[in-house]
């Protein structure tokens, strides 16, 4: 199987084709916040890697030289990239293009990509839905045919809820997998780059470039494998889970696409059986604590001095909830009862987590508890969280999650979640390439 | 009244690159805003290099050196939260302690840990020099375990002095900054911050021990706050008190993963580790057969140690203490330099002291050669321009020459040029060298023309 990206035209042709498409559709999407103006010189002079002449729409919160890492924040309308994040150069390294710079729910805090100081993005599969978030534009790009990959990033699904929305394909990596240096901090201890496109093999393919050693503090010592070479749809004798909790807190019609799913890998060889995760319910306030002390914490560098405007003065609701209840929750007095506690039940999920994948060897379920709602559509800060129940399980636990469209619901697409062991990538690869249903 | 007195010292580690980037940390002498990346800056999305294992090292070192014992458990990396134009992240990061439970000098050393220096803000003109931003720094805390001034001073003497001898701190000096804690009997606990000297020290400690005594005396309770010390006005004034003091949201730094610092380690800093300054003063007693004043003055700097032993190679020395103890600190105390600062060379010391045992030089005409050597010439120049024959002995040696060769006389007189510098060999030979040749040929060109 060929390990690289096949192009039907040229390069330079189908980065024109990517743009027209952009053009003519993104004012009605709004998937990017910025187009990279030099795109179409850097495709001529691309190098001949294994991603050469591929399209990549890069989220607005990753570093890459030239362009703005807004956030889709008011905070850093203006902030040009000095420097390019690590897996933008080894994109780049390998032949492929950024062609724009994403939306986004501010500072990646929100699950439906309504946050954004430039405006919602639409779901280009379900035009009056949300995408997803907080990686919207970055799977609304891929899923519109804007790009033909995408960057995302993922502290608690902010690449698999979109990717589950807009029925494209989307991997969280083990938590030191994939260097963050250039990815702007929402909490440091659960934040992941990923890939997002349209197929499992392209992400595998996106994968094993951007993965791999760097020098940052928190990586693992860990080489990627050549997924995309190793792909294989068989299942013989893999095990997979199925949380019974999964079923109390999902949406019956999800369900029923999920299920349809699970057959489907059966088909391939798997077995299916029932685990238990009972603590899976506490990983959603364990998640929130620790991302609101993490991210007050990223964000004290946005004091006005350096970046035009403090971020207090100008941010969204959301963001600002989070700063406060951050700045709140780490006071002296209150860092034991709630951040170290927060920290305590994080090993405790981490633990059944693993131990749930001692005895199978993927698990698999559904991505969110219930279908994306109409955009505009008011929810209360909790209702927003809860969209993150059956993703934030993966970032507490540092393990590798990746989606795969699954089917769809009343029009909708919906996505099987698939969980594997630390560094177990390639096997998680397989499993949701044999969901993909592609020969 | 009992007082006590307790610091928190903090030096710059002298490492080739900052604590968590590899920007250099020597910053001196570049332009403001170039020894920096984007990690030193903070900018958005940076992360940090793991911890600069030089510095971890020299945390150790110094750590050993003030009979700390090493921590087993993992040491992690706190984010210490604070709003200042100088720290580009909102926040300075600052390791749990590495040593613990050491001694110097009978005073407690509660703990050594790492930490990052900020920028360096002007409020003059609003701007900051990110060169400082991530260098590493160590932190030295105390016990109140100090009770006078006086004591206050002698401790800091000791330590800086431990510090230099560790060979893990930047030299160039400058860099040490102190916080000081000082309560009397059981009073309210005062920190003065911003003193970074140890004569700043000793007067801030005079001044704040008598304010807290007059409060008393006047029946006033002494407030919990942190003062600043005034340098130009030799006097402290509250920063803030207790009820508006900060909360520093501290937690472990996400971004990195706690330090472990192996008893292998340990055990390769320890047998790697620098003979302490006490040690060295009773090896020179002992080895040298010198008196402790002696080998107590020699020792004050480890440079200046290391250069005494090089002297004694090729010096007895009983006479090279006396130079270095009588002389040398003389000179060195003149112009307010370090033997370090200096540019004296082991080679200067050796050819004065030389001259002196051979009668060429007095012991005072030593003292002048020293100086000029500090002053940036070297001691073989001066001994040679200093030991010259003066103009009229010269003169006498010319006509001394003159009159014994009358056949060179002759020959040069009958235009044969060459018999000229026979004639100035001579006067050379008269005058056992001392003679400036150039001199010596105007003389006699004069006189045989």
């Amino acid at each position: 199987m060929a390990a690289e990206f096949v192009l039907e035209h040229s390069p330079e042709e189908h980065l024109a084709r990517c743009l027209d498409r952009i053009e003519r559709e993104d004012g009605r999407i709004n998937a990017f916040i910025e187009l990279n103006p030099r795109a179409t010189e850097e495709v001529r002079e691309a190098p001949h890697g294994k991603l050469r002449g591929m399209v990549v729409g890069v989220k607005s919160n990753i570093n890459v030289r030239g362009l703005r890492a807004t956030c889709a924040s008011r905070t850093l309308e203006n902030y040009v990239s000095p420097y390019d994040a690590v897996v933008v150069e080894r994109l780049r390294r390998e032949g492929a293009v950024v062609v724009g710079m994403t939306n986004m729910d501010e500072f990646a805090c929100g699950s439906s990509g309504e946050t954004s100081f430039f405006g919602p993005t639409r779901n280009p599969v379900a035009e009056d839905r949300i995408p997803g978030g907080s990686s919207s534009g970055s799977a609304a790009a891929v899923a519109a045919g804007f790009a033909d990959a995408a960057l995302g990033s993922d502290t608690g699904g902010s690449i698999r809820n979109p990717a589950s929305h807009c029925g494209v394909v989307g991997v969280k990596p083990t938590y030191g997998l994939v260097p963050r240096h250039g990815l702007i901090d929402l909490a440091m201890s659960l934040d992941q780059i990923g890939p997002i496109t349209r197929d499992v093999r392209t992400a595998a393919l996106l994968l094993e470039v951007i993965a791999g050693r760097s020098r940052e503090a928190s990586m693992l010592n860990a080489d990627p494998e050549p997924y995309s070479r190793r792909l294989t749809p068989d299942l013989s004798g893999v095990r997979v889970g199925f949380a019974r909790e999964f079923e109390e807190l999902t949406a019956p019609e999800i369900l029923g696409v999920v299920k349809r799913s699970l057959r489907r890998l059966e088909a391939q060889g798997a077995e299916v059986v029932e685990v238990e995760l009972p603590s899976l319910e506490k990983a959603l306030p364990t998640y929130y604590l620790i991302v609101f002390v993490e991210f007050f914490s990223a964000t004290r560098r946005y004091d006005g001095r350096r970046y035009g405007h403090r971020i207090e003065e100008v941010c969204g609701a959301e963001v600002l909830r989070r700063i406060l209840l951050g700045s709140y929750i780490s006071q002296k007095e209150y860092a034991g009862r709630y951040y170290r506690r927060a920290l305590q039940f994080r090993s405790l999920i981490r633990r059944e987590l693993l131990e749930a994948l001692e005895k199978v060897d993927v698990l698999a379920g559904p991505t969110t508890p219930k279908l994306p709602h109409r955009l505009g559509e008011e929810l209360s800060p909790l209702e927003m969280y809860a969209y993150d129940l059956l993703t934030v399980p993966a970032n507490l636990a540092g393990i590798p999650a990746g989606v795969v469209p699954a089917g769809r619901a009343g029009g909708i697409p919906v996505g099987l979640q698939v969980h594997a062991k630390p560094l177990q990538e390639q096997l998680m690869l397989n499993v949701m390439l044999a969901a993909e249903g592609r020969e | 009244m009992k007082v006590r007195i307790g610091f928190e010292i903090h030096e710059q580690l002298a490492t080739r690159t900052k604590l968590f980037c590899t920007s250099p940390a020597d910053y001196r002498d570049a332009e403001p805003n170039t020894n920096v990346c984007e990690i030193c800056l903070g900018m958005p999305g940076a992360k940090p290099m793991g911890v600069n294992a030089e510095a971890v090292e020299g945390a150790v070192a110094i750590a050993l050196m003030l009979n700390c014992e090493i921590v087993q458990e993992p040491v992690y990396i706190l984010r210490k939260h604070y709003d200042y134009p100088d720290l580009p992240s909102g926040y300075q990061r600052t390791s749990m302690p590495i040593g613990r439970n050491g001694e110097l000098a009978g005073v407690g050393i509660w703990e050594v840990h790492l930490e990052e220096d900020p920028g360096k803000y002007d409020p003059v003109t609003g701007k900051v020099d990110y060169n400082r931003s991530g260098v590493p720094l160590v932190e030295i805390v105390t016990a109140p375990d100090i009770t006078s001034p006086e004591e206050a001073r002698a401790f800091m003497r000791e330590l800086v002095k431990v510090l230099q001898y560790s060979r893990r701190v930047r030299r160039e000096g400058g860099t040490m900054r102190v916080d000081v804690n000082v309560s009397i009997e059981d009073g309210a606990r005062v920190e003065i911050k911003n003193i970074n000297s140890i004569r700043g020290l000793y007067r801030a400690l005079k001044f704040e021990i008598t304010r807290q005594k007059n409060l008393r005396r006047r029946g006033k309770a002494v407030r919990r706050e942190t003062r600043a010390y005034i340098e130009e006005q030799m006097i402290t004034r509250s920063m803030r008190t207790k009820e508006t003091a900060e909360d520093y949201r501290y937690i472990p730094d996400p971004d990195l993963p706690p330090l472990r610092i192996t008893p292998e380690l340990v055990e390769r800093i320890r047998r790697e580790l620098p003979e302490a300054p006490h040690q060295k003063l009773a090896r020179f007693v002992e080895q040298y057969r010198i008196s402790r004043d002696d080998a107590w003055a020699i020792t004050s700097e480890p440079e200046m140690a290391d250069a005494f032993e090089q002297v004694c190679t090729q010096v007895e020395p009983a006479r090279a203490a006396a130079f270095f103890r009588h002389i040398i600190k003389k000179t060195l105390n003149y112009h307010n330099l370090s033997f370090a600062e200096s540019g004296i060379h082991v080679e200067d010391i050796v050819q004065v002291l030389r001259a002196i045992s051979e009668g060429r030089l007095s012991q005072q005409a030593g003292e002048l050669v020293m100086r000029r050597v500090v002053e940036g010439e070297r001691a073989a120049e001066v001994l040679r321009e200093m030991s010259r024959v003066d103009e009229q002995s010269l003169v006498s040696a010319v006509e001394q020459a003159i009159h014994q060769n009358p056949g060179a006389v002759e020959d040069y007189r009958m235009g044969k040029q060459e018999a000229i510098n026979y004639l100035v060999g001579q006067v050379m030979r008269i005058t056992k060298g001392r003679a400036d040749a150039a001199r010596a040929l105007e003389l006699l060109r004069e006189r045989l023309s």
